[in-house]
Formats: structure tokens, C-alpha cells, sequence
């Protein structure tokens, strides 16, 4: 019948056309089966590998976890499996040239197992090796975007500084490291004088860019390590600064201060100043002093809003 | 009850922990860093006595690999760690960031392999002190309950099975974490090692 011829294969047919490179290592370590996928990716041809031990023929290139699983196979009838995650390359295997560029190492997944000759029982090692390059771009790209998620999870979308979630779980911790270790810890609320009369004149896409230079005017100011800026509402920011002296903290509130009003960004309609200013309200907590850390956000809202009635473009300190 | 004797008992603990210092070895290559791994305690079950508290594992999530072994003796060789363990240390070994939450194939397919490793090594142990030989499936991986776990054994032996429970202790730098090596056999292979075990004290004796 017809359906019978067009069925038959030969096995060397089937080996060399997985897409899997598949080696036969026998008991002396001689290579007795070689596919076209080896060939293709290591650039030995079969005429090269048959008979020849697998050692010599990669020139001591094979790793102790390949020898190993070679060992297990043969001496103890055990399979092994390399990982691409613990061994990334084992066999020097390369990517196909695609002509422009130089051909890179595959990343790979091994499994060894055990094959016994059908006349002498004899053990002898099955080699599959699958190139794993796929899951190995799929994976880095999962770990990018967790990294990307995690950090946009903290950071304000229109300044790119801290965000007020950012900020309030930091806030906590530091005012809980801060009490514990009776350490100095300083907050400062900076507030856009007039910017919705500024939005109002200038329009929404000006008033976004003001609000990104003011952003990063406040960050570049930062000088340690553990200060933390962060946008706190609409035109509010707020930064956490530990271990500063009360002068020291008085001193960087008005350098916030002047920072921004040196940027000059012209405000026609701002019946303090030509250009954009800030209120600056400061407190620090001192231990062993009066005042109670919990009451410190809540002391330079109001110094702050203090700074505001007093014709604002200036700094008031909270003792 | 008492299947095996006090000495046959150290001679197996003996077995695996010879094992265990070559998978440890084995480990050490891999990661670069120190690992130590040992079985300092083995018991023998009836299969039908067992039940959670008797395997004595925690509550929560357990990564098992196991391989078919045949030979001499045929057994299921399983090892449990507890998922969140296992994971920590497979990600000590991939230098990995990610979560654990983000169970990734390649996680999966790493801790196949440390399962791989350490049956590996207690079977040819077991191969070259007791002169014997093996052959044994590919490691499968699988991610199980407690109770789970239980119910494989006790279903699947039904009655006159045993399985041999091993306490595994391993170290790295960062992590410590226990896991469990089981042994699923019929007291038919049951006897066919302690037999073997037997011949092996009488050489040393």
C-alpha cells in the first residue's frame, strides 16, 4: 500500500532533522553519535567527531558539571541535567553566524542519560543539548520589566523624583530610626508661590515644565545619601534630611530657597516677584528636647503656611 | 516497630552521608562558595503509618524532585525542600534578583538540577559501598503540599510498602535550610537492601 512507503523513515533521517543536538558517547568516550545540529553549532562535522573521544575532540573545553554527568552515565547508569540557569554554556556551542556579526556562545540546557547496548548491556551516554537563548532573552526581559514596575511604583510620572508613596513609607522608617537612635532628623515643605495664577498664564504645558525644573532644582541640593526628595501634592514638595544641626537645616532651606528663585523662570501675574518663588517651612527634631517627633509633618505644614502670610519667597523655621 | 537494626541503620546513615559530601562537593563547584550538606538522622516507615506529623514537615509549599530508581532494589527517590527555601537557594546559586513570587522556568529547571545532584550522589554512594548498580529516570519536578505529599506515600506503597525518611541539613553562606530524602520501596526491595547493607557490614566488620 502507498500510505506504508510514505511513512518510512530512517532513523539517521529523524536525529538529523531535531532541532536538539544529540550526541552518543560511548564507554571509552568515544563519540558514536553526532547530528546535524552539532554539526551546524559546533563547527565539527560528524567525519570529525565519529570515534573520537569527546574530550580531546572539544580540546579540554568541557566543563567538571559535563564530566560529571558523563561519569554519572557511565560508571553509575545515572542521567543528569545541567541547567542553563547553573551552567549557561557547557559545550563551546555557538549561535548561527547570520554574517553580519561574530557568532555567539549558545546558552544551553544538557540532559544525560543512560542508553544500554541491546547485545552487551554496555552503558552508554545520551546527549541532548537545547539551545536555551529563548528563555534565557524571555527571562532577562521579565526581570527588566519587575525592575521597571518597581520603580515606577516609587517615582512621581511628571518630575521623575520620589513620589508621595515613596515618601511616606521612608517617613515612617526614618522617624522610627530616628527616635530609636536619638539622632537629629529635619524635614522641609517647599511650596510654588501663585502657581495656579502661573498656570493660568503661562498654560498647563509651561506649568509642567516649571514643575520639573523646580524638581530637580530641590534634588540637586540634596548632599546625603539618606536625604529623600519627594513631589507631596500639586505644587508641594517635601524633603527628609537626617542628622543636620538646626543652623545646618536652616541653611539648606534657604539655599532651596534660592536656588529656585535664581532659576529666574519669568512670573508676570506674581505679586511677589517677577520670576518663580518658593515658601519654605523647616523644622528639625532634636532629642531629648521639647516637641514630639510625631508632631514634626505637622510643624513645617505650619511653618510653611507661616512663610506664606508673611509675603512668602522666604523661610520660616519651627522651633 | 524495628525493620532495621541500630547497625544497619548507622551503616545507611553512613551510605548517604557519604553522598551528601559529594553532592555538597559538587554544590561548591557550581556556586564557588563553601556548602555543607549532611543526613543526620534516617528512620524506616511503614507506609500506612504515614501522615504529615510522622514525615514531620512543616506546613506550606514543597518543591519535590524525584527520580525512579531500578537495580538490586527499586525505589522513588524524593526529595522535599520547602518552596521558599529551595527558591533562596537556588537564587543564591543563579546570582538572581528576581522575587520569588516570580517563579521562573529557569528556577524550575535549576532546582531539578540540585535535586539531580544530590539523588545523584546518594545513589552512586549507595552504588559503589554496598557494589551495586543502578539505573534511574530523569529527575521530575513538581511543586506539592504537605498533605500531598503525605498521600503519595501512604496511597501509593498501600500495604507491605516502606519508605526510608532522611533528614537532610544544608549550609551556605547566606542560607541554611532542611529538606527531606525519601526513599518510597516495597518490603520486598526493602529486603533486598538491608541484605545488601548486611553484605556491606560484613566486609567492613
Amino acid at each position: 500500500m502507498s500510505s506504508n512507503v510514505s511513512h518510512e523513515f530512517s532513523t539517521a533521517q529523524v536525529v538529523n532533522n531535531v532541532n536538539l543536538g544529540l550526541i552518543v558517547v560511548a564507554q571509552e568516550l568515544q563519540v558514536v553519535l553526532w547530528n546535524d545540529w552539532m554539526s551546524r553549532h559546533s563547527g565539527i562535522v560528524r567525519e570529525q567527531a565519529l570515534q573520537q573521544n569527546i574530550v580531546t575532540l572539544f580540546g579540554g573545553q568541557l566543563t567538571p558539571g559535563f564530566l560529571r554527568g558523563l561519569n554519572n552515565a557511565l560508571n553509575y547508569g545515572l542521567p543528569s541535567l545541567l541547567s542553563s540557569a547553573l551552567h549557561r554554556s557547557p559545550l563551546p556551542l555557538y549561535v548561527e553566524h547570520d554574517g553580519s556579526k561574530a557568532a555567539s556562545r549558545m546558552p544551553q540546557s544538557i540532559i544525560m542519560s543512560v542508553l544500554h547496548s541491546a547485545e552487551t548491556g554496555a552503558p552508554s551516554c545520551l546527549i541532548q543539548v537545547s539551545d536555551s537563548s529563548t528563555s534565557v532573552k524571555r527571562e532577562k526581559m521579565l526581570m527588566s520589566h519587575s525592575d521597571a514596575f518597581k520603580r515606577d511604583a516609587i517615582t512621581d510620572a511628571l518630575t521623575g523624583i520620589y513620589n508621595r508613596r515613596f515618601f511616606d513609607e521612608n517617613y515612617l522608617l526614618a522617624v522610627r530610626h530616628a527616635s530609636r537612635h536619638r539622632s537629629k532628623l529635619s524635614l522641609f515643605m517647599i511650596d510654588i508661590d501663585y502657581f495656579k495664577p502661573y498656570n493660568d498664564r503661562y498654560g498647563h504645558i509651561q506649568g509642567d515644565k516649571t514643575l520639573q525644573l523646580v524638581a530637580s532644582t530641590l534634588r540637586a541640593q540634596m548632599r546625603h545619601p539618606l536625604d529623600i526628595c519627594a513631589r507631596y501634592g500639586g505644587e508641594e514638595f517635601i524633603l527628609l534630611s537626617p542628622g543636620l544641626a538646626e543652623e545646618q537645616a536652616t541653611g539648606l532651606a534657604e539655599r532651596l530657597r534660592s536656588s529656585i528663585a535664581e532659576l529666574a523662570i519669568p512670573h508676570e501675574t506674581s505679586p511677589t516677584a517677577t520670576h518663580v518663588t518658593v515658601s519654605v517651612g523647616v523644622q528639625t527634631w532634636i532629642p531629648d528636647q521639647a516637641g514630639e517627633i510625631s508632631s514634626l509633618l505637622k510643624g513645617v505644614d505650619e511653618a510653611m503656611y507661616h512663610a506664606k502670610k508673611l509675603g512668602r519667597n522666604q523661610v520660616v523655621v519651627k522651633k | 516497630m524495628n525493620v532495621l537494626s541500630e547497625m544497619e541503620i548507622d551503616a545507611l546513615t553512613e551510605v548517604f552521608n557519604v553522598g551528601a559530601g559529594r553532592a555538597a562537593l559538587t554544590l561548591s563547584e557550581i556556586i564557588g562558595e563553601e556548602v555543607m550538606l549532611s543526613v543526620p538522622s534516617l528512620k524506616v516507615l511503614n507506609a500506612s503509618e504515614v501522615s504529615p506529623a510522622v514525615l514531620a514537615v512543616r506546613d506550606g509549599q514543597f518543591a519535590t524532585v524525584s527520580q525512579m530508581f531500578t537495580g538490586p532494589f527499586n525505589a522513588e527517590a524524593v526529595l522535599l525542600f520547602t518552596e521558599n527555601y529551595a527558591l533562596e537557594i537556588v537564587r543564591e546559586m543563579m546570582g538572581s534578583q528576581m522575587s520569588i513570587d516570580d517563579l521562573a522556568e529557569f528556577e524550575q529547571e535549576a532546582m531539578s538540577e540540585l535535586g539531580n545532584i544530590i539523588l545523584n550522589a546518594s545513589l552512586s554512594a549507595m552504588a559503589d559501598m554496598l557494589g551495586i548498580t543502578l539505573n534511574s529516570s530523569l529527575p521530575h519536578y513538581s511543586i506539592s503540599s504537605r498533605q500531598d505529599i503525605a498521600d503519595r506515600f501512604a496511597g501509593n506503597g498501600g500495604d507491605g510498602s516502606y519508605i526510608l525518611v532522611l533528614h537532610i541539613d544544608l549550609v551556605l553562606q547566606k542560607h541554611h535550610t532542611e529538606g527531606h530524602l525519601i526513599f518510597l520501596l516495597s518490603s520486598t526491595s526493602l529486603n533486598k537492601l538491608i541484605a545488601h547493607v548486611q553484605r556491606y557490614l560484613d566486609t567492613i566488620l
